[in-house]
């Protein structure tokens, strides 16, 4: 039998080395935590944060930098409860676990698993591109309208199907100066006259390419307003980024319940002010007859159902306001929304209600093609940027404070996708994942043993090598390790022997024709080769194509799956050889425990 | 030495006939129920809610029904999950979720109750389609880059040989998920995609022997090499499927809800797979009239 080469050991024994020491930090204990934070990112002390405990009498397991760490979710989630009231400090969900320095040096970290095995929230929102069209098509309609108004000329109809807008003109004659001027303006667009036999038409029409640009810029402003939104949440490592032309993918991690996120994210809700019009008697009479009593007003509706004509005129909205905090009314002790309004919305407030002292206004909570009055309020005296909103609860009033901050999204997005898991239920996959790996390992090795004794025991290393080198190499690459990867591991496990199988079997064949032990390990690894590799590079390629779907359960499956048919040709072809040659080599053997 | 299979010499290509004639049956009525029957598909491919809920005390099916009917929700169907507090419930995407979303639809219907979620998905009807698009452009673009690596590693001929037979695992595995009812979603499709390079594994490793022995075994006809390379693989063939077939098994005992459809899909592939890489690759390599190298 010819000496094994002396690399090929030392290869071995690095991959192990790799091996081990990159699976070292998945035996670290994670424990669910909080982490704790100023506003302006100074490191919270350990005093502070002994302190702060105490206040709130919060049972936790330990504390370590600013992180509080707990026995178990259901602690973390209670704890998250109380802190979260106190606005003094920003509190994350997280994880923590205690690995040594020097592991955390060599970037060896835990493996990072799926939102289906430590809980969380995965959306995919869309815009609303009709939307965006529409927006632009109503910009485009007011801005010709006055451009025909300044110029003098005068139109009887308007036609605006969102694609194009068409104005039918009265006069009939257009000197070629404004049409110029007109093409100039509007050089965005598709701008014609059109003559319909007598009839003469101005249409516009926007480019699909300047379509496409007004997507692209809504997009961008939406992954921001997304962004500061998220931030609220309280999620450590979240997830958003952009796919495709027109979607965006959310991830939160940890978070119990969707609920508050999907009322926040996708909320296109913004405030409205407007003055009252009329007295009580005018909105019931209005309400019975159908039509509005007062010129000028519309009716709407107050959050209990009752009705109140307003002003159609907006003294200011949700696009006039800089910035929203929540709290209570320093009188009544209400929950309340401090706004502050822009320069711009803060002289209109000042002008309407130093006129307005003794009349009513209105707060309108508009969202999509829902409004409904949250406040009607006495004006006591003239105001401007900074006041006040009642009549909402402290959920309310927090969730509105957010939006209102983060401003609002450009055009609506609709949640088209959704996958939550709660962590408690994400910690149960996790052990049924664990429990069936560990049974199938069990039951492979007990076969493996008895079939092929000695070599047996050498495959069954094997097997465990590449449970490690799997776990290794997700560890390294910090790939997300799903449910469906870990079935993909299971099944790595039920494979990873058919090399050493192959081998073994043709080892055997070689015995049977009369060879000697020594001559048919080396032929019978020899000849499996081949096989070998063909074998697992067509499963490779399937896995591949697995791959390219991308999609979260079959991605996840076919990661496991690529890493696990590497490290098992790397394990069978070089691993077992190297043991089998430490044992069989240099000797005269009469027989193989086969 | 333990074996499962002793110095065996069966002559699969004399009884060929029996085997074809069985598969294609299988075929047919697997590709009839597809057609006519379709799939039970879940909401990864159809669009819709399955909600899992925990309620802290115990809850009866009538009494969430019920709720849900007085919304006027009526296509909805509900299951008690491991105990009488889990629930799961699955229903369509209805036009109310549009104004009210289903997380306060639920807090609202189920005030007087006090529950958590323990899981939501929600797939829409265009996600729905394009995940459905995108599985079926992997399986075929899996199928077609198989066909190319062992047309060129090996001959067209074997790349035929292996696709009929890949086929053949593909349709009655999907024909049993339509027959049965078995609810179809993207872990399915996942244990299709295994079971395809699973299988492949299996022909290939017929055909690697079937390669050499044509080189070795000069005096035999290509039947009796098809013979031989079968045998010779057998015993090969068993191990690596009882191995893989164990740890399946422990997957639908402990695995648990999550990943059961997908080891459904991947026990009944494996034994079709191994079924086909002994009695329909290698045969239909015959079918297609494959020649001993030095004829052709």
């Amino acid at each position: 039998m010819p000496r094994y080469p002396l690399w090929k050991y030392i290869l071995v024994l690095l991959v192990m080395i790799y091996a081990v020491i990159y699976t070292l930090p998945n035996f670290y204990e994670t424990y669910p935590s909080i982490n704790v934070s100023n506003y302006e990112n100074r490191n919270i002390s350990e005093s502070e944060l002994t302190k702060l405990t105490e206040d709130k009498s919060i049972s936790y397991k330990g504390l370590d930098g600013k992180s509080i760490f707990f026995e178990s979710i259901d602690d973390q989630l209670s704890a998250y409860n109380k802190l979260s009231s106190d606005q003094k400090f920003k509190y994350t969900l997280s994880n923590y676990n205690q690995i040594p320095k020097w592991l955390h040096a060599i970037n060896a970290q835990p493996v990072s698993l799926g939102l289906d095995l430590k809980g969380g929230v995965h959306f995919l929102l869309q815009i609303d591109t009709e939307n965006v069209r529409k927006s632009r098509a109503n910009q485009l309609e007011t801005n010709l309208r006055n451009f025909l108004i300044d110029n003098g000329i005068r139109y009887s109809n308007v036609i605006n199907d969102n694609n194009e807008v068409k104005f039918v003109l009265i006069n009939k004659n257009i000197n070629a100066n404004t049409l110029d001027a007109l093409s100039d303006t509007f050089s965005d667009y598709d701008v014609s006259l059109l003559e319909e036999g007598e009839q003469k038409n101005i249409v516009a029409r926007l480019s699909e390419e300047s379509f496409a640009d007004d997507v692209k810029a809504s997009m961008t402003k939406n992954l921001a307003i997304l962004r500061s939104r998220v931030d609220e949440l309280g999620v450590s490592q979240p997830i958003i980024q952009r796919q495709g032309k027109d979607r965006i993918i959310v991830q939160l991690p940890g978070l119990q319940d969707s609920t508050r996120a999907k009322n926040i994210l996708g909320s296109t809700a913004t405030l409205e002010f407007r003055l009252t019009k009329g007295s009580q008697d005018d909105w019931t009479a209005s309400e019975t007859i159908g039509t509005n009593t007062i010129s000028e007003s519309i009716l709407y509706r107050h959050k209990n159902g009752s009705p109140i004509l307003l002003s159609r005129n907006v003294i200011a909205s949700g696009k006039d306001i800089e910035g929203a905090n929540s709290g209570f009314d320093s009188q009544t002790n209400q929950p309340a929304v401090f706004v502050n309004l822009s320069s711009f919305g803060a002289s209109k407030m000042l002008e309407t209600t130093s006129r307005n002292i003794g009349n009513t206004m209105a707060v309108v909570f508009v969202e999509q093609d829902k409004s409904e009055i949250i406040n009607v309020a006495t004006i006591r005296e003239a105001f401007s940027k900074r006041f006040q909103i009642t009549g909402i609860d402290m959920q309310e009033a927090k969730d509105l404070a957010i939006l209102l901050r983060s401003g609002s999204l450009s055009a609506p997005m609709s949640i088209i996708e959704e996958r939550t898991v709660g962590p408690s239920l994400g910690s149960e996959n996790i052990i049924s994942g664990r429990d069936s790996m560990i049974l199938g390992m069990i039951l492979v090795i007990l076969f493996m043993f008895i079939y092929y004794k000695n070599f047996g025991l050498v495959a069954n290393l094997a097997l465990i090598a590449n449970i490690l080198i799997i776990t290794a190499t997700l560890s390294l690459f910090q790939a997300t390790l799903t449910l469906s990867g870990i079935a993909g591991i299971v099944l790595t496990v039920g494979m990873a022997v058919d090399a050493n199988v192959l081998i073994y079997e043709r080892i055997r064949e070689e015995l049977f024709n009369g060879n000697s032990p020594n001559a048919s390990i080396v032929s019978g690894y020899n000849k499996a080769f081949s096989t070998i590799s063909d074998a697992n590079i067509t499963t490779l390629i399937a896995a591949i194509a697995l791959l390219t779907i991308g999609t979260g359960v079959v991605k996840g499956f076919a990661v496991t799956l690529v890493i696990g048919i590497l490290s098992s040709m790397f394990t069978a072809i070089i691993g077992t050889r190297a043991i089998i040659s430490i044992i069989y080599e240099n000797k005269t053997n009469k027989g193989l425990s086969i | 030495m333990l074996r499962l299979i002793k110095d065996i010499d069966i002559k699969f290509m004399a009884i060929r006939r029996i085997p074809m004639f069985l598969s294609s049956i299988l075929v047919v009525i697997c590709l009839a129920s597809i057609l006519l029957k379709g799939f039970n598909f879940g909401i990864d491919f159809s669009s819709g809610y399955i909600v899992q809920l925990k309620f802290d005390k115990q809850i009866s099916i009538v009494n969430i029904e019920n709720k849900f009917s007085e919304s006027n929700i009526e296509d909805i169907t509900v299951q008690l999950y491991g105990s009488s507090k889990d629930v799961l419930i699955k229903l369509k995407d209805e036009e109310i979720f549009k104004k009210n979303n289903i997380n306060n639809f639920l807090n609202d219907i189920f005030s007087d109750e006090s529950f958590t979620i323990s899981k939501l998905e929600y797939v829409g009807a265009q996600v729905g389609s394009e995940l459905r698009e995108k599985g079926e452009w992997a399986m075929l673009i899996a199928l077609f880059s198989i066909l190319i690596y062992v047309a060129i590693r090996f001959e067209l001929i074997y790349g035929l040989g292996a696709i009929t037979a890949l086929i053949h695992d593909v349709i009655i595995t999907l024909g049993v998920f339509s027959l049965f009812e078995l609810t179809f979603d993207l872990s399915v499709l996942a244990a299709i995609l295994a079971v395809i390079g699973y299988s492949l594994n299996d022909s290939i490793v017929v055909f690697d022997r079937i390669r050499e022995n044509n080189i070795i075994l000069r005096k035999l006809s290509i039947l009796d090499v098809l013979d031989k390379s079968i045998n010779q693989t057998l015993s090969r063939t068993l191990v690596t499927s009882l191995t893989t077939l164990l740890v399946i098994i422990s997957l639908l005992i402990f695995g648990g809800d999550a990943v059961k459809n997908f080891s459904i899909a991947m026990f009944i592939g494996i034994i079709v797979g191994t079924y086909s890489s002994i009695f329909v690759a290698s045969t239909s390599l015959s079918y297609f009239g494959i020649q001993r190298p030095e004829d052709s």
